[in-house]
């Protein structure tokens, strides 16, 4: 076995103080109910994705706290836990401009982004790894395309928001440039454009009423042959 | 070296010979007998005959039928039909589903409240890897999405329902990009597409591994910008209704202070989503938390009827190691882009793009036969070979392809792009549900449902791609039907009525109720 794994060792963690004991090998998350809590705040999708389960712990030889996702993180020995609230970042009612964004776009809800000091923390905590000043920075610079991508894997936990001294909220600055980027794409995606045209000139039409008048076993030949699918004019 | 790593090694020496293979699809007539044999909606003592309600004499799995013939959590209680709340749309579940619908609700005016066990876009999609299926390219058309996805789910789908799915599917698309979802695009603009199991030609449109998320995030962004009404940590405990027949709100519980919450409401829709945490047959899942099949027994009490409840989607590849990932999934679209699943001996024994429930029936069958491979914990599984994805692709593609997959395994120090995992069929999807018609109307009327709580759509085995373009199809929908029937009736009388009737129904069948429905969350915490 190259990845130890070994459940039936106990190790000890805490919890809000408390000491308990707890298989090694398990996640945050699956230690809580060993321990007999019945969770309801702070967890959610289990797989690492929602952002409901942040949070921060102490390992006995580290000075520094770290942070992770409770369902993402295995416990370790001597390890002191505490959940954070799911993000709690005042969130802007920022609805998507008309015309194509420019640099001030962003800046109109989330102006603090400006001041960024560059103290790297949002970076440093984030359970996802990503570049989280570099989208800031980018955002200064008014490069969205390049904050979208660095936020792809965003899962709006708000660890990012919940550190920084200037009050950005990262992760929302990175789901607008997203959203910007998406809605005002530079090219067309011409084959999705030209589908809806043909739907809407009733291209299919004929298809769908012998499909949908056809028994069981036409529909089971349509299925079935590829030569019977080709006579549908598809 | 234990069995596993020698096994792992036979893995990669097999992976130059295995590369050059090309293995067939089966015949239908195989397909059939290997489905037949290993399937898990086939384990005869699985399942029993519902006896109560308007599906009763039909079969279901255990676990969901003593659901449906449930006690409610409100019976007994004296509870002031009251309403704290009073709206034209009561919409109960925050995925992809209830925030299309509570959006595309507000858009018509109506007074929308979305209440949610857990927070707004915990769920299912969030979660949803692989991608959305729409017939975008020229070779591809609506009419090939009906014909493979009707194929797919054994000709049970109902057709009107399914080609309503397909058809719509471009302008949904159109729509998503519109509110700003950033889907993958080829270099001259076009969506980028990929494969999927069961699918004749290639229409998944994604972004990366994180489809269900950038979906989620985007949809959530847009309910909190329109700033519809929501309860969180609010979920569903029992419908109200009319006493004639018609839903007319719902009663909710306050998760913090466990006090009830009585909603009138002209229309009620429910997206409460799958059934995982259900642990049929003892399966891992897929699922988030919160997947326990709320939904179905509450519009079941109520008099809503079910379609195919009795099939359900185990997903061929859910990780069996590291131990606390087990039931995590990995998605399908690794194997359409070359990763083999292989038996402990090194050989491939599928083709990895048969259907979802042919591949999962030959995982089964290989570890049941003795081909399998043992976890330290004791879980059984085959081998996915994902190094095989950059040897096919060129090295960096599964990294750019599959950042989620590579990150996950990752933290348990597993390189998914040296070294193959282990997987095992994990429960996934609820194939069937409350059955609507195209606008996403139960058979109670006012009372709408859409996405993984509702059935037909997807006949006996749902197709990779086809739930994400479900729940935005439908959400719309049934959001919409909704919103527009508020505008056309009054807020009705709040009763209990129909409880007494399935009460009735309990002793004059006999029924001892087993459990109390909804489920709400599964319960894994441990008794002291």
């Amino acid at each position: 076995m190259s990845h130890a794994d070994s459940p039936s060792s106990l190790i000890r963690i805490e919890v809000d103080g408390a000491a308990y004991p707890v298989p090694a090998g398990i996640t945050v998350i699956q230690a809580m109910w060993r321990i007999g809590r019945s969770m309801i705040h702070g967890v959610g999708c289990l797989g690492g994705v929602c952002g409901a389960c942040p949070i921060t712990y102490r390992l006995p030889d580290q000075l520094a706290s770290k942070t992770g996702l409770a369902c993402q993180t295995a416990v370790r020995e001597g390890m002191a836990i505490t959940f954070l609230p799911s993000d709690t970042s005042k969130k802007a009612i920022a609805l998507l401009p008309k015309e194509a964004p420019t640099q001030k776009t962003l800046f109109q809800y989330y102006p603090e982004t400006r001041r960024c000091t560059a103290c790297r923390a949002c970076s440093s905590v984030c359970p996802q790894e990503i570049d989280v000043m570099g989208g800031v920075r980018a955002a200064i610079n008014g490069e969205l395309s390049n904050v979208a991508e660095k936020f792809t894997s965003c899962v709006m936990c708000g660890l990012c928001a919940a550190v920084c001294e200037v009050q950005i909220k990262p992760h929302r600055v990175g789901m607008y440039a997203r959203r910007l980027t998406g809605a005002f794409y530079p090219k067309e995606a011409a084959g999705l454009l030209n589908r809806i045209e043909e739907v809407r000139a009733g291209k299919y039409e004929s298809a769908w009423s012998q499909l949908l008048s056809a028994d069981e076993a036409a529909l089971s030949n349509y299925c079935g042959s590829e030569e019977a699918a080709q006579k549908l004019a598809i | 070296m234990s069995d596993l790593e020698e096994s792992k090694k036979l893995v990669s020496e097999s992976r130059a010979a295995r590369m050059k293979e090309n293995r067939a699809l089966l015949s239908p007539q195989d397909k059939d007998a290997l489905i037949r044999r290993f399937h898990p909606d086939y384990k005869k003592e699985a399942y029993r005959t519902i006896r109560i309600g308007p599906n009763a004499g039909e079969q279901t799995v255990h676990e969901l039928a003593n659901l449906l013939e449930g006690e409610s959590p409100v019976a007994g209680e004296k509870i002031a039909l009251t309403p704290h709340h009073q709206v034209d749309l009561l919409i109960i579940g925050g995925g992809g589903a209830g925030a299309t619908a509570a959006l595309m609700a507000k858009a018509a005016g109506a007074k929308v409240l979305l209440a949610t066990k857990l927070r707004l876009g915990d769920s299912n999609t969030v979660m949803a890897e692989g991608g959305m299926q729409v017939a975008v390219s020229a070779e591809d058309s609506p009419v090939r999405h009906f014909l493979d996805t009707l194929r797919g789910g054994y000709m049970k789908n109902d057709p009107m329902l399914l080609k309503t799915l397909v058809e719509e599917g471009p302008e949904v698309a159109k729509w998503l990009m519109d509110i700003g979802v950033l889907f993958d695009r080829e270099a001259d603009g076009n969506l980028s597409i990929r494969g999927g199991g069961g699918s004749s030609k290639p229409r998944l449109l994604r972004c990366k591994d994180y489809t269900g998320l950038e979906l989620m995030r985007v949809l959530k962004d847009c309910v909190l910008n329109q700033q519809v009404e929501l309860l969180e940590f609010s979920p569903i405990v029992e419908l109200l209704t009319d006493g004639a027949g018609a839903c007319t709100g719902a009663i909710l519980k306050n998760l913090d202070n466990n006090q009830h919450i009585v909603v009138q409401a002209k229309t009620v829709l429910l997206a409460t989503g799958g059934i995982g945490r259900l642990h049929i047959q003892g399966f891992p899942t897929s699922n988030h938390y919160g997947a326990t099949a709320d939904g179905l027994p509450i519009a079941y009490r109520a008099g809503a009827k079910l379609t195919l409840q009795d099939t359900f989607q185990y997903h061929p590849t859910g990780a069996v190691y590291p131990e606390p990932m087990a039931g995590i999934l990995v998605t399908e679209a690794i194997r359409s882009v070359g990763a083999q699943l292989v038996n402990v001996k090194g050989e491939r024994f599928i083709n990895e793009m048969e259907t979802r429930d042919a591949v999962a029936s030959a995982v089964i069958r290989e570890c049941a036969e003795g081909r399998g491979v043992e976890t330290p914990a004791g879980r059984r599984g085959v081998w996915l070979d994902m190094p095989m994805v950059d040897i096919i692709n060129g090295e960096g593609n599964l990294a750019h392809r599959f950042p989620n997959m590579l990150r996950q395994f990752s933290r348990y120090q597993i390189d998914i792009r040296k070294e193959p995992v282990l997987v095992y069929p994990t429960l996934h999807y609820q194939n069937g549900g409350i059955q609507i018609n195209v606008d996403g109307e139960s058979t109670i009327r006012n009372l709408f449902v859409a996405g993984e709580a509702s059935g037909g759509i997807h006949g006996r085995n749902r197709l990779m791609g086809n739930s994400l373009l479900d729940i935005i199809v439908y959400g719309r929908r049934a959001g919409r039907a909704a919103a527009k029937r508020a505008t056309e009736i009054s807020p009705g009388t709040l009763t209990l009525q129909h409880l007494d009737r399935f009460h009735e129904a309990q002793k004059k069948a006999g029924v001892e109720p087993k459990a109390v429905s909804p489920m709400l969350f599964p319960d894994y915490a441990k008794k002291n």
